[in-house]
C-alpha cells in the first residue's frame, strides 16, 4: 500500500510482500526489512542482457519485511499511479518504486529517446497495481485526445499512459542553423487517447541548445 | 511560539526585549522595528571554555546573535525549514543545520563516543556527523534545515526506527542510537543495495527525516 508523506516522501506498508525500489533510496523504516540488489531490473536473465544491450540501467533492490519503508530521492517530488492492467512509459531514471503486481520491462522509443538525452529505449510498467514517479518539481498530467494532440518538450517529458502514438517533430529552420534558434527545435508530438507527465523543469538535452 | 512558518523555506520570528534568540551568521533575509545583530564569536552560549569546546570539537558554526523588538525573517541556500518545539527535553542536531533557535535554550556539545563508546564513534563517521553534535535543551523551538521536505517519525519502546544515515536530521526524546549493518556478501562483490549501514533508534522520542540523502 503507497502513501504520501508530504509530496517528497514514499511511505509503503509491507506485510510480508515484496516491492521494487531505486537503488539507495530508502530514507527510514519501522519494523523488520530486507534490502536486496537485484540484477537487469529484477528481470531475470533477460532483464539483464536487454538492459545492458539498450542502455536503459535500472539500479533496483528489492524491499520485503513487516512494517512500514519510507522513501526518497534527490527531494524529488512524487506521483503515485494505479495501474489496472494498462501499460504506462516512464524513463528509469524517474522510476522510483513499484510494487508485486508491476512487471517492467523495456521498450524502444524511437528518434525521440535521442533528442530528450534519454537513450533509444524506455522502460514500460505493465499490470495491476501501483507505482511511484519521480519528477523535478511538482508534475502536472495533460490528458490527450483525438482531437487534441500534444507535443512537449522532451526535457521536460516525465512518463504517459493509454493508447498513445509518439512522433518526433522539429522546428529547425534556417535561423537555427545560424544559432539564432529559440531553444525549443525539437518536440515530441503525442496523438491518441491517454495521459502525458510533464514537469515544471527540463533536463538538458540535445534539442534544447538549439 | 516564537517562530512562524511564512512557507517551507521562510520562518518569521518576534524578537522581545530582554529575549535573545540565536540564529546562522547571515540566515536574516529581512527584519522590522528596531533589531540589532551581533556575530557571537564564542558560536552560542556559555563562556570560553564552551567556545573552546566547540572549536576543538568542529561544531563551532558561526552564530549571531539578534536583539530588539521586532520581526525577522530567516531563510538560508533555500533549505526547507522545519519548526521544533522543545518541551524540557533533548534535540540533537548537526550544527551547520541550525538557522535559529531560542535564547532561553541550553546549548552544548556531545561527544558520539559517549553513546556507544567505539561504534558512537565509528556511527559518527559513517553518517558524516563527525565525532561530535549539538544538543539543545530546554522550553523553546528550533528552526532546523533540510534538504528537501521532513518528515517526523514518532519512536516507541515497541517500535524502533531505522533511518538512513545520510538523511537524519535531527532527534530528541530519550534515544539511543545504534549503528547497525546488514553487511553481505553482496556488498563485498559491488552488488550492495545501496543499504548498507543504518542507523536503529529506539527508546521514546521523534526522529526528523528529509527526502533526500544529500547533505546541506
Amino acid at each position: 500500500m503507497f502513501r504520501l508523506q508530504g509530496s517528497r516522501v514514499l511511505a509503503v506498508d509491507l506485510t510480508g510482500d515484496t516491492v521494487k525500489a531505486k537503488n539507495g533510496s530508502m530514507v527510514a523504516y519501522e519494523g523488520r526489512m530486507a534490502f536486496k540488489k537485484t540484477t537487469g531490473g529484477g528481470e531475470g536473465l533477460r532483464g539483464v542482457v536487454t538492459r545492458r544491450l539498450t542502455g536503459e540501467q535500472m539500479e533496483v533492490m528489492e524491499v520485503s519485511g513487516q512494517g512500514t519503508c519510507f522513501f526518497a530521492d534527490r527531494a524529488s517530488e512524487i506521483n503515485l499511479v494505479s495501474l489496472r492492467g494498462e501499460k504506462m512509459y516512464v524513463e528509469a531514471s524517474n522510476l522510483l518504486c513499484t510494487d508485486g503486481g508491476v512487471r517492467t520491462g523495456t521498450s524502444f522509443t524511437g528518434l525521440r529517446g535521442g533528442a530528450s538525452g534519454n537513450g533509444l529505449f524506455t522502460t514500460t510498467l505493465e499490470g495491476t497495481g501501483q507505482a511511484a514517479i519521480m519528477s523535478d518539481g511538482p508534475a502536472v498530467v495533460l490528458r490527450v485526445t483525438p482531437q487534441y494532440p500534444l507535443s512537449v518538450d522532451p526535457g521536460a517529458y516525465v512518463a504517459h499512459q493509454g493508447n498513445l502514438r509518439q512522433s518526433f517533430q522539429s522546428g529547425v529552420t534556417f535561423r537555427t542553423l545560424l544559432g539564432e534558434g529559440g531553444g525549443e527545435a525539437f518536440q515530441i508530438r503525442f496523438e491518441g487517447d491517454g495521459l502525458v507527465y510533464v514537469q515544471p523543469s527540463e533536463r538538458n538535452t540535445v534539442g534544447g541548445d538549439v | 511560539m516564537p517562530f512562524r512558518e511564512i512557507n517551507s523555506k521562510m520562518v518569521e520570528a518576534v524578537v522581545s526585549p530582554g529575549q535573545r534568540m540565536f540564529s546562522q551568521r547571515g540566515a536574516m533575509l529581512a527584519y522590522r522595528g528596531e533589531v540589532s545583530f551581533t556575530p557571537n564569536l564564542a558560536g552560542g552560549q556559555g563562556g570560553l571554555m564552551s567556545m573552546i569546546g566547540r572549536r576543538a570539537a568542529g561544531e563551532d558554526t558561526p552564530l549571531m546573535t539578534v536583539e530588539g523588538s521586532g520581526t525577522v525573517l530567516f531563510g538560508h541556500g533555500g533549505h526547507h525549514v522545519q519548526v521544533i518545539e522543545l518541551t524540557g527535553d533533548t534535540l540533537y542536531v548537526e550544527a551547520d543545520r541550525l538557522l535559529a533557535f531560542d535564547g532561553t535554550l541550553r546549548q552544548g556539545t556531545v561527544f558520539l563516543g559517549s553513546q556507544g563508546g567505539v561504534m558512537g564513534m565509528v556511527r559518527g563517521q559513517v553518517s558524516g556527523q563527525g565525532l561530535f553534535t549539538t544538543s539543545l535543551q530546554g522550553q523553546g523551538a528550533v528552526a532546523v534545515m533540510a534538504h528537501g521536505g521532513v518528515i517526523r517519525l514518532p519512536i516507541t519502546p515497541d517500535r524502533p526506527v531505522h533511518v538512513d544515515p545520510q538523511a537524519y536530521v535531527a532527534h530528541h526524546g530519550d534515544v539511543r542510537n545504534k549503528l547497525s549493518t546488514a553487511l553481505g556478501w553482496r556488498d563485498m562483490v559491488g552488488r550492495g543495495s545501496g543499504e548498507a549501514f543504518q542507523l536503529e533508534l529506539s527508546g521514546s522520542g521523534a526522529v526528523y527525516v528529509q527526502a533526500s540523502e544529500e547533505k546541506l
